[in-house]
């Protein structure tokens, strides 16, 4: 039992969702992956929140202290995250306890008419690799989707993307619209990408803007 | 005196290495094709013989291979006077150099430091007079937009640029697609105008609107530059070979739809394979050796065609000019022109990967290229290595910047790296980065996909490290220039 527990932790490490998947120095190819090995761990009866404390949390720290030292690059980050997200969901409704579950919602989108989403993809696994539950819209997403999506997952935090100067006004609509809604004081709206900036975050009454990533991260510990 | 450089061209890959990317290319139009939305574009491709299923068209081999036979195999371009004309032809070619855009910001040159500001019609005329002045400008591609509402944009950008040059012009994108007829009358030469087009959004994506813009232009039969730029590891594999596949697949796709608009339609070939920052958070790398290399080389696979190549160079990714600056946009000037690309766009002025012009940089990328033509002109059995290492230390000479031995050394690794081919162009390879890149398509989450398929390319050093140039630079030369152009210092 020990046993299985130890590679699934591993596995988070290596970031291998299945045996597709190549590992670190992309050799391990062949060898179960988490999602196989979960489900082996919950068919011997091991409970979720275990797996959650044993495989989850310390597995993701190692990932995060190698990330933090160079060893590990955003790469090795996003394979060990969507891992972990994956695992979350099989997890998720079967965890009991409340503080087991993950709290923090993050509900990501890049505005309307803009179709760049690299930045946004890379603000999405540092999220996922820092706990938070990430619901990404996709690209060109209009103010009212991004409603809806609050007003059903009671995020907490919305986070938009824009690379045009033609569409950052959209970001605007989108503030405007919470507040139709009623909604613009449950949630803080952080914003990022190359044309926006503190001034235009002002403006158009965003709480936060986002130089890059790690900035998202550092103004999430102070939200 | 006529415009462009004749040199003895440098080739990357063997014609048969060609031929593996072409059959692999195919392979992928044929196989998962390209996504589109356009109506007007899928039903001519439609009526012409590629199928259209789950919302993607598929292109079969011999669909391409006509297009390539009928596309347009020399395309001149118009300055005002003849003098100034550019001739684009593979089998005869000259490479021509010229400025790059859109950049948002501006940079200023202030008692030693660089004041950015937003960018707009006043600083579109001043790098219009500047490049003016410029004898190693061949054509502009607008720099920067002028600040009027986007209604007015296409056609106060056209006035300003007749106004301030009489190079060609390049208006790059075209805003409103209603605006093109006006745009015409005003020029009233077509071939005074071209334009680019990004119709695509790797991986294999046809944008509608853009798309809709790319058939209106051929339609006119004005010269376009069909672009891709995908970033290795995040919107195309790391692997070059798979990334150089991609992005040939993605141009074919467009030139096919050019040449069913109009047999012969006059569309240049643009390839821009660069990576993505993986050991950071995934900005492009325009100007580091795995991108030069890239870019270099995906010109052979227009003389395999025997089309006209729009090339890309120097687009530093630094924010000011600098030492370092200086150094990458050299090595990319020195490959870009030895692979023979002939219009070599988005590089005079460039920084911040697109995102920041200097008057400034102008003056010195006009003086680095200057020496560069002086460079290839004395040797014309070059030795590629040798002349980018020479070229590097005299641009920096140039602004009394002294090197020293790390310096240099980071310098030769760089130029190594570029000529040192890090995979195999196999068929079985090839294959397999087919097999990565449909897989990746068909997740739905490409660039997930792209960036976890990345790991070992990364374990092996396929993105370059090394260090930067640092030291000051004398920039009182170029300052007087700027200062006899514009006549006053800002
Ligand atoms: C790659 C790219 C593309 C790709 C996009 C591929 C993709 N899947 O995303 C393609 C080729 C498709 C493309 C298309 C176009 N592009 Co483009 N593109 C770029 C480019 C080169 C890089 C952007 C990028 O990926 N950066 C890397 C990521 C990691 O950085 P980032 O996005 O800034 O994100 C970081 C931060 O900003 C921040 N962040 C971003 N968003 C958010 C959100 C939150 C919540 C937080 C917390 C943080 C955050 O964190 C991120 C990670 O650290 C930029 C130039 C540049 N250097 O920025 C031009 C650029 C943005 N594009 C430009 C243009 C003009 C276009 C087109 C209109 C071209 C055309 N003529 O058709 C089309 C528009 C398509 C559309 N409707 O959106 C211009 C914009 C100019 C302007 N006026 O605004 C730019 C600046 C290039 C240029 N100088 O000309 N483009």
């Amino acid at each position: 039992m020990e046993d299985i527990l130890e590679k699934i932790k591993k596995n988070i490490i290596e970031g291998r969702m299945n045996s597709e998947d190549e590992g670190f120095n992309g050799e391990m190819a062949g060898e179960p992956g988490v999602m196989e090995l979960v489900q082996k761990a919950l068919d011997q009866n091991i409970s979720p929140s275990e797996i959650l404390d044993k495989c989850l949390n310390p597995g993701m720290e190692e990932v995060g202290r190698r990330y933090e030292e160079g060893e590990y690059l955003t790469p090795d980050m996003l394979a060990s995250a969507e891992c972990v997200s994956e695992i979350m969901k099989i997890l998720e409704p079967k965890l009991v306890k409340k503080e087991d579950q993950r709290k923090e919602k993050f509900i990501l989108a890049t505005v309307k008419d803009d179709l760049h989403d690299i930045g946004k993809n890379i603000v999405s696994t540092l999220l996922k690799g820092s706990g938070y539950e990430v619901k990404d819209l996709g690209t060109s997403v209009t103010p009212d989707e991004i409603v809806e999506e609050v007003k059903q997952s009671h995020a907490q935090f919305v986070g938009l993307s824009a690379l045009l100067t033609t569409t950052m006004s959209n970001m605007k609509d989108v503030i405007d619209k919470l507040k139709e809604a009623g909604l613009r004081d449950k949630v803080k709206v952080f914003i990022g990408g190359a044309p926006v900036s503190k001034e235009f975050a002002q403006k158009i009454g965003a709480d936060f803007y986002c130089e890059d990533a790690f900035d998202a991260i550092e103004k999430l510990k102070s939200a | 005196m006529n415009r462009g450089m004749k040199l003895k061209r440098h080739s990357f890959l063997s014609n048969q290495e060609c031929q593996v990317i072409h059959d692999s290319s195919c392979r992928l139009l044929e196989e998962v094709g390209v996504a589109a939305t356009s109506e007007k574009a899928i039903d001519l491709f439609q009526k012409k013989g590629a199928v259209y299923e789950q919302g993607r068209v598929k292109i079969p081999k011999n669909m391409v291979e006509d297009a390539l036979e009928k596309t347009a195999k020399e395309i001149t371009l118009h300055g005002q006077h003849s003098k100034d004309n550019i001739r684009l032809n593979p089998e005869d070619p000259l490479v021509y150099y010229g400025t790059g855009g859109q950049a948002l910001n501006v940079l200023y040159y202030h008692d030693g430091e660089f004041e950015k500001k937003s960018a707009g019609t006043q600083d579109l005329i001043d790098i219009l007079r500047i490049c003016e002045n410029l004898e190693n400008v061949d054509f502009i591609t607008r720099p920067v937009e002028p600040d009027v509402p986007e209604e007015k944009m296409d056609l106060e950008k056209t006035r300003i640029f007749l106004e301030n040059t009489s190079k060609h012009v390049n208006l790059a994108n075209l805003i409103k697609l209603d605006k093109l007829p006006e745009i015409i009358e005003a020029v009233k030469d077509k071939s005074r105008i071209s334009f680019i087009s990004c119709v695509l959004v790797s991986p294999m994506n046809l944008v509608s609107d853009t798309v809709e813009k790319f058939m209106d232009i051929v339609k006119e039969d004005i010269a376009v530059s069909i672009s891709s730029c995908p970033q290795g590891g995040s919107t195309a594999p790391l692997s070059e070979v798979g990334e150089i596949i991609q992005v040939n697949a993605e141009l074919l796709s467009a030139v096919v739809l050019a040449n069913l608009v109009r047999p012969g339609a006059k569309v240049l070939y643009r390839g821009i394979p660069i990576t993505s920052n993986l050991y950071a958070d995934a900005s492009p790398r325009w100007c580091q050796p795995e991108s030069i290399r890239r870019i270099a080389v995906i010109t052979d696979m227009t003389y395999f065609y025997k089309i006209p190549c729009c090339g890309t160079a120097a687009v530093s990714d630094e924010k000011e000019p600098n030492p370092q600056t200086v150094a990458e946009k050299t090595l990319s000037w020195v490959f870009e022109s030895a692979s023979g690309a002939q219009f070599i766009n988005s590089a005079v002025g460039m920084l911040e990967q697109v995102l920041t012009v200097s008057p400034e940089q102008y003056i010195i990328d006009n003086q680095v290229i200057s020496r560069i033509k002086e460079l290839f002109s004395q040797s014309p059995d070059y030795d590629l290595a040798e002349i980018a290492q020479k070229a590097v230390h005299d641009a920096l000479n140039m602004f009394d910047v002294n090197l020293d031995s790390q310096m240099k050394q980071d310098i030769s690794n760089r130029i190594e790296f570029i000529l040192s081919p890090k995979e195999e162009y196999t068929p079985e390879y090839a294959g397999s980065q087919v097999d990565t890149i449909s897989k990746a398509i068909q997740s739905g989450r490409s660039s997930n996909k792209f960036m976890k398929a990345s790991r070992a390319g990364l374990r092996k050093g396929w993105l370059y490290k090394g260090m930067r140039l640092e030291g000051q630079m004398n920039l009182d030369e170029v300052l007087r220039i700027k200062k006899q152009i514009l006549g006053w210092d800002r």
